[in-house]
């Protein structure tokens, strides 16, 4: 532990916390999604985005796509799960009083779960697709992770360009603003409800499925994520979606800043211990956004 | 008055008969009714915090994890008693839920929820890394001592206890604070409640029940580990059983436990790989359909009182 910590530690660190950053925010932009426009947290989030990571395996070890490529097939499929998901149970607490919404999605979440259980196993699968790293300036770049940052980092910006630009994406942008007036101005908020939950199970699923390059999956892999994604929009500040970016990669540093000086096996607990100052120091976030 | 006396001379009964059914029960039959009252006492535990306010805690499982840890060593290392170990795991779990609820339950919402969600992992991995206090993912051996009888009483005692504490509080200006806060939180400061004071008596009073039935487990059986102790399947089945029974209610938790374990000892205990995707199917029901629980529509189909 007493390693004198060289510039090139630093500088290693920060590249590996801006790497692991851009899944973050990615991930957490979907739970922010649902969050703004229903005021649902989906608990079941971290395990959508472990059956992103399952359907990107099984393309990749039964069908030999490129895992890269299997990414935007899982993100349609859990677009679909999404849907249905949001279709038959979720709708029906929008609205009612948060201990609900809470309850119902927590029940979902150990339900895909075990599911998964019961039908892979728990073993831990690896894609192993891409190995090593490149050597840029002294810092050594993982090539998966640095591809799955370029992954996450163009999904984020599409998704960023989406709720801009697009009349849909406005609609979206509306109804988190005020769900009344959106329905005032015309917008169908049942439709938007839908398509929110299913962009944001897709958004999960692209998290999933570049995390599965990475490392090992397994089917307890997603609560870590929940917990990990709410984390993030505290950090950028309930209700403003940019701040998920922000917070994505505060919450990458700081992990990677806790490996170099105490040890990996504690990120969890630095991550938690974030959280409760944050809570403690400034709940709105460090951006600020609306309260809750 | 008739249905009443009739409610408390079956009370009587069944307590009478559960306090001399060690005499002549069989080993099994004594330790299937420890962890009864082991799960009562859980369910009732999670509704006071939950129930009443309406703050769902994920992650009371780590009070129970707390209080095991906390009794076991106490018991091994430092020689204690076990009745004064289980009341240090109640302790140890209330200085817990101290330090968590104080920053999470000053805020409405969800964060709460997400910090119990996630302090599940945290401790896990704590144990695990201090490892020379606790064994670390090798577990803790205790010495060996036979005291599953007087255990049996001791969670008896302690299951009726957290049933009275619940009718005390239901019945109590406190207990009407609390539910004021779970319909309407602003409401409830509106008319000068101090919300945050009151949620964290509810946690810490919610806590102490884990706490000490922890130690109490982990005296009986003599070993415990990280994944023995915290495993999320507890909370789920903490939650399901006070979500079952009907949430809010001081019966409700009581019912959903003993439907729940009888069930789940002579029906599914074949298929316990399936456990998890059968209590989230009750959650997702039970939430959908019956939100008041069985007790709940009990209530209002025959008129009886919130006080149940």
């Amino acid at each position: 532990m007493n390693v004198a910590v060289t510039p090139a530690m630093i500088g290693q660190v920060l590249v590996s916390g801006v790497l692991a950053g851009a899944l973050y925010a990615l991930v957490a932009l979907g739970l922010a999604l649902i969050f703004g426009v229903m005021r649902v947290i989906n608990i079941a989030h971290g395990p959508l985005l472990m059956l992103g990571a399952y359907v990107t395996y099984f393309l990749y070890s039964q069908t030999g796509l490129n895992p890269f490529l299997a990414v935007p097939v899982a993100m349609v499929t859990l677009f679909v799960v999404g849907l249905l998901l949001q279709r038959t149970l979720v709708f029906r607490v929008v609205g009612a009083p948060e201990l609900s919404s809470l309850l119902l999605t927590f029940g979902i979440s150990i339900a895909l779960v075990n599911l998964t259980q019961l039908a892979f196993t728990s073993n831990l699968r690896t894609i192993e697709y891409i190995t090593g790293s490149w050597i840029v300036g002294g810092l050594a770049l993982s090539k998966a992770r640095t591809i799955a940052f370029v992954f996450a980092a163009s999904l984020t910006a599409l998704a960023f360009v989406f709720l801009r630009s697009t009349r849909l994406g406005k609609a979206i942008r509306a109804t988190s603003q005020s769900r009344e007036v959106a329905m005032v101005c015309g917008i169908d908020v049942g439709r938007i409800h839908l398509l929110t939950f299913g962009l944001a199970s897709a958004l999960a699923a692209a998290g999933g499925g570049l995390l599965a390059v990475i490392v090992a999956i397994q089917p307890e892999m997603g609560g870590v994520w929940t917990f990990k994604s709410f984390l993030v929009i505290v950090l950028g500040g309930a209700g403003n979606y940019p701040g998920a970016l922000l917070g994505g990669m505060l919450l990458g540093l700081v992990e990677q800043l806790a490996s170099l000086f105490l040890t990996t096996q504690l990120s969890e607990v630095v991550a938690y211990v974030l959280l409760v100052l944050v809570l403690l120091v400034r709940p709105s976030g460090l951006l600020g956004g609306r309260q809750t | 008055m008739l249905p009443r006396a009739a409610f408390l001379i079956g009370l009587v009964v069944v307590v009478v008969a559960l306090a001399v059914y060690p005499v002549f029960g069989t080993g099994y039959g004594v330790r299937a009714g420890l962890q009864m009252f082991m799960w009562i006492a859980l369910a009732g535990s999670w509704n006071l915090i939950s129930g009443l306010t309406g703050y769902v805690s994920f992650g009371h499982v780590a009070f129970f994890g707390i209080g095991a840890y906390a009794g076991a060593i106490l018991i091994t290392t430092a020689g204690w008693a076990w009745p004064l170990a289980a009341l240090a795991g109640g302790a140890a779990a209330c200085l817990l839920a101290l330090l968590i609820g104080y920053p999470c339950l000053r805020l409405k919402g969800p964060y709460f929820a997400i910090a119990m969600l996630g302090l599940n992992e945290v401790l896990r991995a704590l144990v695990s890394y201090f490892e020379g206090l606790t064994g670390g993912g090798s577990g803790l051996s205790l010495p060996t001592l036979d005291a599953s009888r007087a255990i049996y009483y001791v969670m008896g005692g302690l299951a009726a206890a957290v049933v009275a504490a619940t009718y005390l509080i239901v019945t109590s200006r406190f207990g009407l604070r609390l539910m004021t806060i779970r319909e309407d939180e602003v409401a409830a400061e509106a008319m000068g409640i101090d919300t945050f004071h009151h949620k964290l008596a509810a946690f810490l009073l919610s806590a102490a029940g884990p706490g000490i039935a922890g130690a109490l487990t982990a005296r009986d059986q003599g070993y415990i580990e990280p994944i023995s102790v915290f495993p999320l399947i507890v909370t789920v089945t903490m939650i399901v059983m006070a979500l079952f029974g009907g949430k809010g209610t001081v019966w409700g938790p009581v019912v959903g436990a003993v439907a729940l374990f009888v069930i789940q000892e002579i029906v599914w205990a074949r298929y316990p790989h399936a456990h998890p995707l059968l209590f989230g199917a009750i959650i997702v029901a039970v939430v959908l359909l019956m939100p008041r629980g069985v007790l709940g529509l009990l209530q209002l189909r025959y008129r009886l009182p919130r006080t149940i």
